[in-house]
């Protein structure tokens, strides 16, 4: 399949010299005097690595046909993420390095909606609020006033993130994945 | 801004936005709309992608150094970011200066008109680089050396860029490299002016060399000014009106985009130039990098696309 590069958005899936790339960033550019072009970042799922282009809107380039799959993930290894597909039971790895921080989001035995192209793994879907327990959260220091209304805590999936000093540990929060930022506390 | 013009005996000067032909711009796509009268008959306008003309034959006709803000309408590019289709210009026309006398100039104009407690990285002085050192710095390429086009896609391949296999336009293979490895790593700490663009990106500027007599100047990365010694040959700017005319015409009929009629009497402005260097700044631009602001259509009262968005049409 091939698409113009002006259709190209985050998200969208291609094929450079045989390997898929998802393409994580998109600006359109209209360098004074010259034709319209997009400026684009991917990343291969399979390794990593980061490529940046900057293709002509006019042009075609290869789009991938990708397919969305339900998969459980199992656990980490500290080099691969370990999945298995809900309706196959076919086991799925990916390098941890492609989605960095994801092993402090996902949670073990949860089910996440992952982006295939044929028997490769894309993308892992995170939902945008997610809840997760407190593990540990700081002591609220009392009268202190430089570091304001909040404090560190860690979940139980280890995510680092700020959260404001009535929170205790074993507390349920909502967090924004994109920005790991407190959002709300929830109660049962 | 337009004290800084007064004290130095500029006229401010406003032009028209609808015109009934426009100079051929082959990269800027245009908006159409018609008079009608039914006793006079009709005739198709169009508003107007840039004040260039109408300024330039103030100057023929002997009015001295002008500028103008002004709004200006480019179709068809994208909306947000750096872009809303509708935007504010300022354009200053120096009578007797070059371009490289237009920097200090357009230091002075910044240095006035930026209001206090301006990130430094947006005052002056300007860092100057050639592009000539630009790409050698950013993407190791010697221009002078890469006037083949050949060379320039051997150079986009060594960088492990896309590149077609069939010849390009020069100019393209050159903006895969620039857009790619050179404009996002411009120097960010303090306002760059990119100086001597090379020859081949057709444009009213002098030639000199392998290069024009063009700058743009960037802050924080986004383009805010352009600069030329504005070429005043008139058989040179006739010849580059019809070049620029067949490809536009070429390209349009292609993609069924709005063809402006244009009057190749323009370039007769230019049997009685006087040596100019003229500046055109995008005034939403600088608004956006000197408010932090990293959309265009943040400081816009009605940004295009929240009313593209929004807006609901009469049934």
């Amino acid at each position: 399949m091939a698409i113009k590069a002006g259709q190209i958005d985050k998200g969208t899936a291609l094929l450079i010299k045989g390997q898929p790339y998802v393409v994580t960033d998109r600006e359109f550019v209209n360098p004074g005097k010259g034709s319209a072009f997009v400026r684009i970042k991917m990343k291969s799922p399979t390794t990593g690595q980061t490529l940046s282009d900057t293709i002509k809107t006019q042009e075609t380039v290869d789009d991938i046909n990708v397919s969305d799959r339900d998969c459980q993930y199992l656990y980490q290894d500290g080099e691969l993420f370990h999945f298995q597909t809900t309706d196959t039971y076919d086991e799925v790895t990916v390098p941890m390095v492609t989605f960095p921080d994801y092993q402090f989001l996902m949670k073990e035995g949860e089910t996440y909606r992952c982006t295939f192209w044929e028997e490769s793994l894309l993308d892992i879907q995170i939902p945008s609020k997610v809840i997760y327990t407190v593990a540990e959260a700081e002591e609220a220091i009392k009268g202190d006033t430089v570091t304001g209304t909040t404090k560190n805590a860690v979940t139980d999936t280890g995510l680092k993130v700020r959260v404001p000093i009535f929170i205790k540990a074993g507390e349920k929060i909502r967090v924004n994945t994109e920005t790991k930022e407190y959002l709300e506390r929830v109660n049962d | 801004m337009r004290q800084f013009f007064d004290e130095r005996n500029y006229t401010e000067v406003d032009t028209p936005s609808l015109s009934p032909d426009l100079i051929p711009e082959a990269t800027i796509e245009n908006f159409e709309t018609t008079f009608s009268n039914e006793f006079v008959g009709s005739r198709n306008l169009y508003l107007v992608p840039s004040p260039e003309v109408f300024m330039k034959k103030l100057i023929a006709d002997g009015m001295g150094s002008v500028y103008q803000f002004c709004h200006c309408f480019r179709n068809a590019e994208q909306i947000g970011e750096n872009h809303n289709p509708e935007f504010t210009m300022l354009e200053y026309y120096t009578v007797g200066y070059d371009e490289q006398d237009s920097i200090p100039l357009t230091e002075e104009l910044i240095e006035r008109s930026s209001p206090k407690g301006t990130d430094t990285a947006l005052l002056p002085p300007f860092r100057r680089m050639t592009m000539q050192e630009a790409m050698w710095e950013y993407a190791h390429v010697d221009l002078d050396v890469c006037q083949d086009q050949r060379l320039l896609a051997e150079a986009c391949r060594m960088n492990e860029l896309l590149v077609p296999e069939q010849r390009e336009p020069w100019e393209d293979t050159f903006n895969r490299l620039f857009l790619t490895l050179v404009e996002p790593n411009l120097p960010q700490d303090k306002p760059v002016v990119l100086d001597r663009y090379p020859r081949q990106i057709d444009c009213l500027a002098k030639r000199d060399g392998n290069y024009r007599k063009r700058w743009e100047m960037y802050m924080k990365g986004v383009e805010i000014a352009n600069c030329y010694d504005e070429e005043r040959d008139r058989d040179t700017v006739a010849a580059y009106y019809e070049k620029e005319y067949a490809k536009l015409v070429e390209e349009r009929s292609k993609s069924g985009s709005v063809i402006p009629d244009c009057d190749p009497s323009f370039a007769d402005i230019f049997t009685h130039f006087p040596q100019t260097s003229g500046v055109a700044m995008g005034i939403d631009r600088l608004l956006m990098v000197q408010n932090g602001e990293k959309e265009i259509g943040a400081l816009l009262l009605f940004p295009f696309s929240a009313m593209l968005m929004h807006g609901k049409k009469l049934s």
